[in-house]
């Protein structure tokens, strides 16, 4: 009987995987965590606690998904096993899931959550400044004096980002809707409530580290949740304008640079991980 | 801590796409036995630039028509108190011991024993690599195996192999041993 089941288990699982239930609480663990992630072959210690952590969310997730939803542990055994869950397709979708039992994949996906807010960053000062300023794109030695400047631009950015912050979340919203994530919260109210409750989870699974860390975790998360909404803002804006003018300069994907640009998107990388920590660490 | 793999994630393994058989081996010992040389040289590379390990290495090797998943760990003393971190799960360990270091051995001896009361390493089988086998001063691993008292090892399999993870004598027959032994196991 259970054999029967597993099309539809594996359907409301992938569902589910795109829903902001899902969505917003692994989002929001990868970008608070993913900041030790460097990409050195050697791992850190530290790596082996937040893999732990994880496991723990995904699992909390899962359970009380399919306690909800009316899954048994026999039905998702069998969902697991089917051959159509080993599609190409699906196990890029169940990467995250995957994960947990899989250290070198949450890795390189913790890895690339670095850098992707990295880059971020890069475009959030871009938006403010216009350009990049001349140190990041060639690596003058007037760094500091450059740096400085950044750093009162983010400062900025930062401040910014709070007022701005209520706007932007039903921008958010818009944007998950528009995406086909069957949101279940249809105001804003229900959707912070949510958000509050899965960030109060957190601070659950990060018990073990010390009271300044801890704090530190905290507001790199405002930070970061601020920096990505301001992004989603941005990327809202843009798809707006070019229906009627074509956009000023389009955001650099770093899926489409050649081999220079890409070592000087490395500098920039560099400086803006120094940046970040600075403006963080205040 | 580590309750997560008997439950819903324990099922999780079944999603993934592949069929090959996966081994996981935890590769232990004192710091300077000569871990992090024996990984490279399992992976085919360079031995020449290793530092010591101040967190953990990990390389998969496929042999035999496995895939094995070799998990280096520091050895440094502040790091082996975290060691019981990475033994859940594990199905095979290797422990490798300076053969040169004669000082040493009785500090290595119990970081073994320890190892061997641990509930996670329950019946797994052992290989100790008497490693450094090219220096003059090594001790043979007959010799090693007597301190050992790897004869009083009961419910589990073990074999001692000399070895040296610079010139590569040796490791070959070692992971020739870890092969079988895994054959067996899974046939049973
Ligand atoms: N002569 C000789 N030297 C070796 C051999 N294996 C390793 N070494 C040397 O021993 C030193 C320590 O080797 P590592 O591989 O870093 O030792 P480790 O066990 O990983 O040490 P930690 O990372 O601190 O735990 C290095 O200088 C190696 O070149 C060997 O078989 N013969
Ligand atoms: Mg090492």
């Amino acid at each position: 009987m259970a054999e029967d089941d597993s099309e539809w288990v594996l359907e409301s699982i992938v569902g589910f995987l795109g829903s902001p239930e899902w969505v917003i609480p692994v989002t929001d663990f990868m970008e608070n965590k993913c900041t030790v992630f460097d990409d050195e072959e050697e791992n850190k210690l530290s790596y082996t606690e937040i893999h732990q952590q994880y496991k723990n969310l995904v699992e909390k997730l899962l359970e009380n998904y399919m306690q909800e939803v009316g899954i048994n542990e026999q039905q998702f055994l069998y969902a697991c096993t089917s051959p159509f869950a080993k599609s190409k397709t699906l196990q890029i979708v169940f990467q995250p899931v995957l994960a947990t039992d899989d250290f070198q994949m949450f890795r390189s996906l913790m890895v690339q959550k670095n850098m992707e807010l990295q880059l971020q960053a890069l475009r959030v000062m871009k938006e403010r400044n216009g350009e990049l300023p001349e140190c990041l794109t060639h690596g003058a030695d007037v760094m500091t004096e450059l740096q400085q400047q950044e750093m009162k631009i983010l400062h900025q950015v930062l401040q910014k980002s709070k007022e701005e912050y209520e706007e932007e979340m039903s921008f958010r919203m818009l944007l998950d809707e528009e995406n086909g994530s069957t949101s279940s919260s249809s105001s804003d109210k229900p959707f912070r409530e949510k958000q509050a409750s899965t960030s109060s989870q957190q601070d659950s699974t990060a018990k073990e580290l010390p009271e300044s860390e801890q704090d530190q975790l905290q507001q790199r998360a405002t930070y970061l949740r601020q920096q990505r909404d301001r992004l989603h803002a941005l990327k809202k804006e843009q798809q707006k304008s070019s229906y009627n003018s074509p956009p000023e300069e389009a955001p650099s994907s770093p899926t489409e640079i050649s081999a220079e640009e890409k070592k000087r998107l490395q500098k920039r990388k560099h400086l803006a991980e120094k940046l970040k920590e600075e403006v963080i660490k205040k | 801590m580590g309750e997560a793999q008997k439950g819903l994630l324990s099922v999780v393994e079944k999603l993934k796409g592949t069929t090959e058989q996966e081994v996981r081996i935890v590769l232990l010992g004192l710091d300077n036995a000569g871990k992090t040389t024996l990984l490279k040289s399992l992976a085919s590379e360079d031995v020449n630039t290793i530092t010591p390990t101040q967190g953990f290495n990990i390389k998969s090797v496929a042999s035999h028509g496995m895939k094995l998943n070799v998990w280096d760990i520091g050895g440094q003393r502040k790091i082996r108190a975290f060691w019981k971190k990475y033994l859940e799960n594990t199905d095979l360990l290797i422990y490798v011991i300076d053969s040169a270091d004669k000082k040493r051995f009785e500090e290595t001896g119990l970081e073994l024993s320890e190892l061997i009361d641990e509930e996670n390493l329950k019946g797994v089988p052992v290989l100790i690599f008497a490693n450094k086998q090219d220096l003059a001063t090594a001790s043979p691993a007959s010799e090693i195996a007597e301190g050992l008292n790897l004869h009083t090892y009961r419910d589990r399999e073990w074999q001692i192999q000399a070895c040296s993870a610079v010139s590569g004598e040796g490791v070959q027959d070692g992971m020739n041993w870890i092969c079988n032994n895994i054959a067996n196991r899974k046939k049973k």
